[in-house]
């Protein structure tokens, strides 16, 4: 009887050993901090941490109001027609300025680094995707009439910058790497047509040998761009 | 019986912490704290079991009470400004080698006595 007492405590205590030290490791790796030899390192990249933790409560309840806020305003202008067309103005808005997620038949462009080639060559810098192949995608979709357009889940918007930090690229002031996933919406044949032509600049990455591939998707969401658009200067005439 | 108890336990813990919700990046500096008190008494545990001064009152206590209070010191720590954490872990991590020495001369004595044994066993015959 007493043994079986002793082998339940023991049991029951390894159990919850087990798996605590199972959760902390997961949540040591999922924030990918290794701790360093030097103290002042590991103390600054807590702090990284801590910040990006809190920043990313506060948007979670900045996503919560502003849900809030368009029920209140739809609850607001339920029977009103002028407030209704003003509402579906504010909608309609809100969708070119590219602050809500949109869905509509479209492409699918992925762009990868060639890692296998890479390290066959000297200067691997041919078949690295770089932020001014990004660049000129982008352009050619806009070109095509793409309406809507997102970089691994960066939406591109007026004020979006694609710029070069060294081995990685910035969209949005947001840092992504490859494999670049490319979400357009347009019509579905001139986006097709535009990016896979001969001589296009797809074409060039492929034979470069960038690892593109290229489908048309009939459901494609686009999302929402995360930023807050703030103008300063800009005033209304 | 009981070793089998222990591996259950350790199985069906890292199968479920797997599976469990994280922690939030904040609150992981405690839960570390925790686990190296928690691995502390279990040390502990094994070397008083080789002495034969084990006893489970004082090993759950000391198991859940020094993981609690390790935690509790840490968030004085916190609110003090003072990295009170730095001392559990040296006095832990300390306690730990210790008993790990404690084993070790335990099982290194036992192997070299059986080696004699075998040894006078030969030269008898």
């Amino acid at each position: 009887m007493k043994k079986k007492q002793i082998a339940i405590t023991l049991g029951v205590m390894c159990f919850i050993l087990t798996m605590s030290i199972a959760i902390q490791i997961r949540t040591v790796t999922s924030s990918n901090s290794t701790a360093s030899q030097s103290l002042i390192n590991n103390g600054l990249r807590d702090e990284v941490l801590r910040w990006k933790e809190r920043y990313d409560n506060a948007y979670q309840e900045l996503l919560e109001s502003e849900k809030q806020l368009t029920q209140i305003r739809e609850k607001a202008t339920q029977n009103n027609t002028t407030a209704n067309a003003k509402q579906e103005q504010i909608k309609e808005n809100n969708m070119l300025l590219g602050t809500v997620e949109v869905k509509g038949g479209g492409l699918e462009i992925m762009l990868a680094d060639n890692n296998a080639a890479a390290t066959n060559l000297i200067d691997p810098s041919m078949v690295l995707v770089h932020y001014d192949d990004l660049l000129q995608v982008v352009n050619a979709l806009n070109n095509a009439g793409a309406e809507a357009i997102s970089i691994n889940g960066q939406r591109v918007i007026t004020t979006t910058a694609i710029t070069c930090e060294g081995n990685v690229i910035k969209v949005n002031g947001e840092k992504i790497s490859s494999p670049f996933t490319i979400k357009a919406i347009g019509s579905q044949g001139l986006l097709l047509g535009a990016m896979t032509m001969a001589g296009g600049y797809l074409d060039n990455l492929e034979s470069w040998g960038v690892i593109v591939n290229v489908k048309t998707v009939d459901d494609i969401t686009v999302e929402k761009y995360n930023g807050i658009i703030n103008y300063k200067y800009v005033k209304n005439k | 019986m009981i070793f089998i108890a222990i591996v259950v336990g350790c199985i069906l813990g890292a199968i479920i912490g797997i599976y469990a919700p994280m922690v939030p990046y904040t609150y992981s500096g405690y839960l570390a704290i925790a686990i190296i008190a928690a691995l502390d008494s279990v040390f502990g545990g094994i070397a008083s079991t080789l002495n034969k001064q084990f006893d489970l009152k004082i090993f759950v206590s000391g198991f859940f009470g020094n993981a609690i209070l390790s935690m509790l010191l840490t968030y004085l720590g916190q609110k003090l400004n003072v990295d009170i954490y730095l001392a559990a872990i040296v006095v832990f991590v300390g306690r730990m080698f210790n008993n790990l020495a404690i084993i070790r001369r335990y099982y290194l004595e036992k192997w070299t006595n059986c080696k004699e044994k075998l040894k006078t066993e030969k030269t008898e015959q």
